[in-house]
């Protein structure tokens, strides 16, 4: 009974680095613009079926495709921000994150339909000659292809923190968080902090979307469930702390994965909006969330 | 004749061209549409009380509509009277609304919006769990169906949703139902509950999404109860409500006659297409023309008839810039 | 070398500046005085770009800012320490000075502007490395002076320096300040408290509700008795 359970738990964690890696994009994002972009699982459904396309049609390894993933992100990203959410900049709080959920959502339902098109509605899985290998630790398997994704986001998350502490745009959005007007006072340009948030996060996003179609599946309407996964680790992990974050969303995987163990598989995505309502509505800073942001 | 007789004159009048409509036209499908609009006009309706004058994004209003879904089935499909089902359905919706109102209230803004999608989440995912099976029409129902009588059910619903909006748009409980989206910390200080309005839009809301479930589990042959409690039907609602102009009467209407009919259209060609149109027009309403169609029809109007008009209600409610950038 | 002129500014409905107009030559040291509320921080707020004016322009050394975005106005030269200071307490001292040197030009002169910082403000060099949500209230408004100056800039709009600091650093705070005004910055000062504005500037203008009601010298300003009577002990 205990290598079963120990399995769901190891399971869990290494859904869980990506859960975080996904929410640590749409916090970055938010914590900056107060944009809500629900629309954050249709990019990082849009970063997967990159690097699908990438291996099925040039045959090139997802793990080697991540950095030209991580462009076509960049530019989406860019196009997105230009296209839709630069007017909304100027909007108070309260206004801003309400009407940017609205056209991410209108966004959400263009990107799904785009990608059910192009890519049809089955499932699509990246299936490299090492997908089937797997390391076996005490009786618990760890796939390499997770096991390598696992690396990849924490490798991730410590770049991005090492870029928002050593470089000068990444202080720069710091200080946009702590103090907007101070920073635009001392020569920052506001827009261009935001933009840089919001291709941060749609980058992240694509990133996890592309360890999620090697490690696990992607289909067109996978973006609602993300977002939602996203929205929840978000809440959890609470503003303002990448790690807080990371570990937020590790936390929902193995809590996830125990559920499925002793209460069915069928509860397994109830018990984490059941979470996020709790945390929503008792603790809205989250677990490890900052004053700031 | 006085503006304020217009509106219910025009009521009327509709409503007797909607009673003959089936009549009048024969074939099948046709009044299926018409019993799509309708539907669609009642959800849209009955969403834009709390979310259109009271100004709160409810994302789960398909738990409403499921949840009358399931009680009218079960009940009129156990011999109990349809009306009695059908009130139990507003019932059991309102009595949901009430419980998860307080909490849900206590979050603000998108908190909110977000809030009500995760908990209508998790009746869609728990029903899948529990209902599993399709749920048919038993044979003798069958035998009997007719589409007429399934018309006219939607036609009360969608009328009575509408006459509620109107009835409660132009009353002393609406203005503060707008007071509260418009400003609600300052209509707090001058004594507006907003609570309490919040509390009452909500129920209306849910009542009337209620019975259009009621309505739902009465015409639909066979379907599997999860699906009413699918986020599609509020993420369709929330466009209708929006294309068409939130917060009012009119919007609903429009919105519910135009989505129906474009994805008809639409759908003959290629399969989801309509929704790639609705989530761009959707985006250009938030983004420009934050009255919807009935702000435009309203421009139109008055610029055929040369008077310029503030239209600075629409403008401001749907967020025009601060002067104080970023706060 | 800052000319403003006719400026009506509103926060929303409400309007806020009615027909401001002053001037600052270049090398000034010029104060702006007046009661709370009066539209001190407003003006500032106008001249930096955080508050567009309804009407009126504003001239930096013959180039328009009327309605120019902040950060280019910074850039033009002109750098304000806000009310309050408002350091990004969660950084450093240095990531805080580093930060005044955010623009290009800035960056390139960072070491030399750097040792010219530490030099007028030496205890914040022993702290370089702390949060600054650590310091004392007198360090935190002279880091947030110093990161202004980081900028190099030749304009320098000062919001109420002295404001909440005790006695003897108030006094340490206007001898800096007229130590930066030597060394080639002009300076537009907003302060409350007038007798030591007076004494430091070379002219002064008076502002109430939103309007200038006075200019002149320091002491000249003295026998103005709205001034004499309100502000003076």
């Amino acid at each position: 009974m205990l290598v079963p359970l120990a399995q769901n738990v190891v399971s869990g964690i290494l859904v869980g680095a990506l859960y975080g890696l996904a929410a640590v994009g749409l916090s970055l994002t938010f914590g900056v613009t107060k944009f809500l972009n629900v629309a954050h699982g249709e990019l990082l459904m849009l970063g997967g079926y990159a690097s699908f396309w990438a291996f099925t049609t040039l045959g090139i390894d997802p793990f080697l495709t991540l950095p030209s993933t991580v462009v076509f992100m960049v530019l989406i990203g860019t196009l997105l921000y230009k296209l839709l959410f630069s007017r909304m900049v100027k909007l108070t709080e309260d206004v801003k994150v309400k009407n940017t959920m609205l056209i991410a959502f209108g966004l959400s339902l263009i990107l799904q339909n785009v990608a059910l098109r192009l890519w049809t509605a089955d499932d699509r899985s990246i299936t490299t000659s090492y997908s089937g290998v797997a390391l076996s630790v005490l009786g618990v398997r760890l796939p390499v292809v997770r096991l390598a994704s696992l690396v990849v986001a924490f490798v991730c998350l410590m770049a991005l923190h090492l870029f928002l502490q050593r470089t000068y745009t990444g202080k720069a959005i710091r200080a946009t968080v702590e103090d907007w007007a101070a920073a635009t006072l001392v020569g920052i340009d506001i827009h261009r902090v935001y933009l840089e948030s919001f291709i941060l996060g749609a980058l992240l996003a694509g990133v996890a979307g592309a360890l999620v179609s090697v490690g696990y599946s992607i289909v067109p309407t996978m973006g609602l469930e993300w977002t939602l996964i996203a929205l929840i680790v978000m809440v959890l992990g609470g503003l303002g702390s990448i790690m807080g974050t990371f570990v937020g969303g590790i936390i929902l995987g193995v809590t996830q994965s125990v559920t499925s163990y002793f209460a069915g598989g069928t509860y397994r995505e109830v018990v984490g909006l059941l979470i996020f309502l709790l945390v929503l509505v008792f603790r809205p800073q989250g677990l490890f969330g900052t004053k700031q942001g | 004749m006085s503006t304020k007789a217009v509106a219910p004159l025009a009521f009327l009048v509709a409503l007797a061209l909607l009673a003959a409509f089936p009549q009048v036209v024969r074939a099948g499908n046709i009044v299926n549409l018409g019993c799509l609009v309708l539907l669609y006009i009642a959800l849209a309706s009955s969403w834009n009380i709390l979310g259109g004058y009271t100004g709160q994004t409810n994302l789960g209003h398909a738990a409403f509509f499921g949840l009358g879904t399931l009680a009218t089935r079960l009940l009129w499909l156990s011999g109990k009277p349809l009306w009695l089902s059908l009130l139990a359905s507003g019932g059991l919706a309102v009595a949901f609304a009430l419980l998860i109102g307080l909490p849900a209230f206590r979050l603000r803004g998108a908190y909110f919006a977000i809030g009500t999608l995760a908990l209508a989440q998790i009746l869609y995912l728990t029903v899948g769990n529990v209902l599993p099976m399709l749920s048919a029409l038993p044979t003798e129902v069958l035998a009997t169906y007719q589409l007429a009588p399934r018309y006219y059910l939607f036609l009360g619903v969608a009328a009575l949703a509408v006459a509620t909006s109107y009835l409660l748009a132009n009353s002393r409980l609406g203005l503060g139902m707008m007071a509260v989206r418009e400003e609600e910390d300052a209509a707090e200080s001058l004594g507006v509950s907003a609570l309490k309005h919040k509390l009452v839009a909500l129920t209306a809301s849910a009542f009337l999404a209620g019975l259009a479930g009621g309505s739902f589990a009465y015409y639909h042959v066979g379907y599997y109860p999860q699906l009413p409690f699918s986020p599609v039907w509020t993420f369709d609602t929330v466009m209708i409500a929006y294309i068409g102009g939130t917060g009012t009467i009119v919007g609903p209407i429009v919105g519910a006659a135009f989505f129906v009919i474009v994805k008809e259209y639409l759908a003959l060609k290629l399969v989801d297409l309509h929704l790639i149109v609705f989530g761009i027009l959707f985006i250009i309403v938030v983004l420009f023309l934050p009255g919807g169609l009935a702000d435009v029809w309203t421009r139109l109007q008055q610029a055929l008839a040369g008077r310029p008009k503030k239209l600075a209600v629409a403008a401001a409610r749907h967020g025009a810039a601060s002067d104080r950038p970023g706060e | 070398m800052l000319e403003i002129e006719g400026v009506d500014a509103f926060y929303g409905d409400l309007q806020a500046l009615w027909a401001i107009s002053l001037h600052v030559d270049e090398g000034e040291l010029v104060a702006l005085i007046g009661p709370n509320g009066a539209g001190k921080t407003t003006t500032l707020h106008v001249i930096s770009g955080l508050l567009p004016p309804r009407s009126g322009s504003i001239r930096f050394r013959d180039r328009d800012l009327t309605r120019e975005r902040p950060d280019r106005i910074v850039a033009m030269g002109i750098s304000q320490v806000p009310e309050g200071g408002r350091v990004f307490t969660g950084m450093s001292v240095l990531e805080n000075l580093e930060l005044g040197a955010f623009l290009p030009a800035a960056r390139r002169c960072k070491a030399e502007s750097l040792k010219r910082v530490f030099s007028i403000f030496p205890r914040l060099e022993e702290r370089k490395n702390q949060r600054a949500g650590t310091l004392s209230g007198g360090e935190r408004q002279m880091l947030a002076i110093a990161r202004a100056l980081m900028s190099r800039p030749t304009l320098l709009l000062l919001d109420e320096p002295s404001f909440g600091l005790a006695p003897l650093l108030v006094e340490q705070m206007f001898a800096m300040i007229t130590e930066i005004n030597a060394q080639g910055v002009t300076i537009l000062l907003v302060e409350q408290n007038v007798r030591a504005a007076l004494e430091l500037s070379h002219r002064a203008y008076v502002i109430e509700n939103g309007r200038i009601v006075g200019e002149g010298s320091g002491t000249g300003l003295l026998s103005f008795e709205s001034v004499r009577r309100a502000y003076l002990g």
